[in-house]
């Protein structure tokens, strides 16, 4: 019985018999595929890596008009207890040591937004002396959220992206 | 322990929650008192002034918009004004008005978040909501009036770029209609909360001398006691005919900074209003000087309106050749930009001057002796953004 | 308001030895020697007439072309007076100039910044490091001289595992266009002298 009504059921005819004889008994019936990804995307916290203006955006956007806990994800201050990493801003040379640190502290399956010009390839500040280009010269990027700053809206479509992008990939071997 | 003399470095570090941006704090700890504190800056260090000369005027704007993030058009309106002291040219009235309403909409932004935050770094978790509410309702008429939420880009040399759409002086007007109520639930929650008074009152006090000595200004200054506002004492724009009070507290703490900070919000208020009553027709950019591109129906028709505009876009305008030092009341303290220009089209250097970095520096005066819990209360009092400490 | 000002340039004329001194733009300019600077600030801030209490600001500038190639640019506040004064002084690369910070304590951060961007050297500073750049970082950034994208880059290495330092390759150089117009003869150019 899936979850989500957006992921598609696999007709198996085993299945769908294991299903019959056990709905009515009290249990749920589904894959471990399925299950995986309910979990994985419906509960993805992010860590508030805010560095510059994006930042505000990414605090809208969990504010009461665009609330993104709905969807199930909350800021989480810690990186230790975090899935989804959003870079918002503009790194910096002397920042970048701290990302990558912060990057390697979070625990598998992690993930990463890269959110605002700035982030996706330096943006406005590109051709700056102390600006990294893009923050996957640092740490590898799922998504990109383009605008300067995206707007809240953006973001959060960003966010429901990246679950699209979970449920396709396969999660045994992530 | 007591007799033990060895303090103790802790990182609080760039990547911290209640750290406002990214800032990298080395604190000497005995035990749990702060010895010394020493902020490392730079995190977000962007070249912004080495970009602004490789740019024309024009183009320099937006990284106005990016300084102090969070009430873009006043850094703006600094700008604007030193290039038009240079050039000499006046603003026409109606976009003085804007100017002015503007500039308090963003006034209210920049309190909004910095007094929520600051409640929420000390454990109140709900005003962020409501005031984040009510900002996104100024973040649409930034986006009605430029076409962006955040970085607007508005403000130009001679007035401002477009008119403002049909309606949004009404929106506006029942804005501040209910915006009051909004101030008095805040207030209600956190003014005479038992907790947040703990934790605030007596913390980061500075006397009314070394905060003039530490270079402060702004809302932090009339905090310790001293009536000095740029909006009364050097008027830009049209504020010497608007009618507003400026709440200046007596202690230095926290919690009268808090308190300066809820009362400027309903004197913006009023301006404001006083702004949508008085606000004239007419043109909103000076366009008699060739400081502004021409309308877009002239520039299709005109020969001489497509030259200009083609002049305008790529060349840009000419600035005689002089310096300036101006400065405007931004809500965070005294925003000022020095320009020296030679008679390019070219800024030759831009200094930027953010209230930020002197209120930083005085950190370690105002710190020590107090707990680490008293870090993050003291940090946020001082309104820190990172984008125009660091530029 | 004019008569203030004159009246403070005047009391400044008589009591310090300054360069140039003029009122442009309602603000007040002073010109003076580095030798000069203690003596005169000392001046400006306890002298009853002038009161210039608060240091706003203090800038570098770059004339790569003069011997003394830096200015340093001090922006003082007066509260009693509502007035600002601008001081300058001229100094070369490889000379030092007298810190500020005993007389205003404001200067701290504002001096390190001046050191940081340009490399001006102030004795007597309680802690002369950098501030803005980063922790390895050679170079003065806001030089003439120093190019725009800078001498070296970050990236992460795998290999090494950690962040390193290589020298810049831009994927596309900046775009400077040259926009002194070859169509001189326009007088759309010449808009300093039409106002």
């Amino acid at each position: 019985m899936a979850v989500n009504s957006q992921i598609e059921e696999i007709a198996d005819p085993e299945l769908e018999k294991l299903k019959e004889l056990y709905a009515d008994k009290g249990f749920l019936v589904t894959n471990i595929n399925n299950l995986i990804n309910w979990a994985r995307t419906g509960s993805l916290h992010w860590m508030t890596f805010g560095l510059a203006c994006c930042a505000v955006e990414m605090m809208h956007v969990g504010t009461p008009r665009y609330d993104v806990e709905r969807f199930g994800a909350a800021p989480r201050a810690s990186p230790r207890h975090s899935d989804v990493l959003i870079v918002a801003g503009t790194l910096t040379n002397k920042m970048a040591p701290a990302l990558r640190k912060a990057y390697d502290q979070m625990p598998e399956p992690r993930y990463v937004i890269s959110m605002g010009s700035c982030a996706n390839g330096g943006g406005y500040y590109h051709y700056s002396y102390s600006v990294v280009r893009g923050c996957d010269k640092v740490i590898p990027v799922d998504i990109y959220v383009p605008g300067c700053p995206p707007t809240a809206e953006a973001l959060l479509y960003g966010l429901l992206q990246l679950q699209k992008k979970i449920r396709r990939e396969g999660n045994i071997k992530r | 322990m007591s007799s033990n003399n060895k303090t103790v470095t802790v990182n609080f570090g760039p990547v911290h929650p209640a750290a406002h941006g990214v800032l990298r704090l080395l604190l000497d700890l005995d035990g749990e008192v702060v010895e010394r504190a020493d902020p490392h800056i730079g995190l977000l260090h962007r070249g912004t002034e080495k970009l602004i000369e490789q740019k024309t005027y024009l183009q320099a704007i937006p990284y106005f918009d990016r300084l102090d993030y969070v009430s873009p058009m006043n850094q703006e309106h600094a700008f604007a004004l030193a290039i038009e002291k240079l050039l000499e040219v006046d603003v026409p009235e109606r976009g003085q008005f804007i100017r002015v309403l503007f500039a308090e909409i963003g006034r209210l932004l920049s309190h909004l978040l910095n007094v929520t935050t600051t409640a929420m770094d000390v454990g109140a978790m709900t005003p962020i909501t409501w005031g984040f509410d009510e900002r996104e309702k100024l973040l649409d008429f930034y986006e009605e009036v430029s076409g962006s939420r955040f970085h607007a880009a508005y403000f130009r040399a001679g007035g401002v770029h477009q008119d403002l759409p049909d309606g949004l002086l009404d929106k506006i007007y029942d804005f501040c209609q209910t915006f009051p109520k909004v101030i008095d639930d805040i207030e209600n929650m956190l003014t005479e909360n038992r907790i947040f008074k703990q934790r605030n009152v007596d913390i980061g006090k500075i006397s009314k001398e070394d905060a003039a000595d530490y270079g402060f200004s702004g809302f932090v200054l009339r905090a310790c006691g001293v009536p000095w506002d740029l909006r009364k004492s050097q008027p830009y724009d049209t504020y010497d005919k608007l009618d507003f009070k400026i709440p200046v507290g007596v202690n230095g703490d926290c919690y009268d900074r808090y308190l300066c900070q809820m009362d400027e919000m309903r004197e913006s208020t009023k301006i404001m209003l006083q702004c949508i009553e008085k606000m004239p027709g007419g043109e909103v950019i000076n366009r008699d000087s060739k400081i502004a591109a021409p309308k877009r129906a002239e520039m299709k028709t005109s020969m001489e309106a497509i030259i200009h505009h083609f002049k305008f876009f790529t060349e840009g305008f000419h600035v005689p050749s002089g310096e300036i030092y101006t400065a405007v009341e931004a809500p965070k303290g005294e925003f000022g930009v020095y320009l020296i220009s030679d008679g390019s089209s070219r800024p030759y250097r831009c200094k930027i001057r953010a209230p930020g970095f002197a209120h930083l520096q005085a950190f370690d005066l105002l710190s020590k002796g107090h707990l680490l819990a008293d870090v993050p209360a003291i940090l946020g009092s001082i309104a820190i953004v990172f984008g125009e400490v660091d530029r | 308001m004019p008569d203030i000002l004159e009246n403070i340039l005047s009391t400044i004329k008589e009591n310090c030895k300054i360069n140039d001194g003029f009122i442009k733009f309602e603000q007040i300019q002073i010109t003076i020697n580095p030798e000069e600077l203690i003596s005169t600030l000392e001046f400006l801030k306890d002298n009853d007439i002038c009161q210039f209490r608060q240091l706003t600001d203090i800038a570098g500038v770059d004339f790569p072309e003069r011997l003394n190639r830096f200015d340093i640019v001090y922006h003082f506040l007066s509260f009693k007076n509502n007035v600002r004064i601008r001081v300058k002084t001229e100094i070369s690369e490889n000379s030092a100039i007298q810190s500020i910070t005993q007389l205003f304590p404001a200067a701290n951060w504002f001096e390190r910044e001046a050191f940081d961007m340009y490399g001006i050297q102030f004795t007597d500073h309680p802690d002369l490091r950098r501030i803005l750049t980063d922790y390895g970082f050679e170079g003065y950034p806001l030089r003439k001289d120093f190019p725009l994208t800078g001498n070296v880059e970050v990236r992460y290495d795998e290999i090494e595992k950690k962040v390193i330092y290589e020298p810049v390759k831009l994927q596309q150089d900046y775009r400077n266009f040259d926009i002194q117009s070859p169509w001189e003869g326009t007088k759309y150019t010449e808009k300093k002298d039409t106002e």
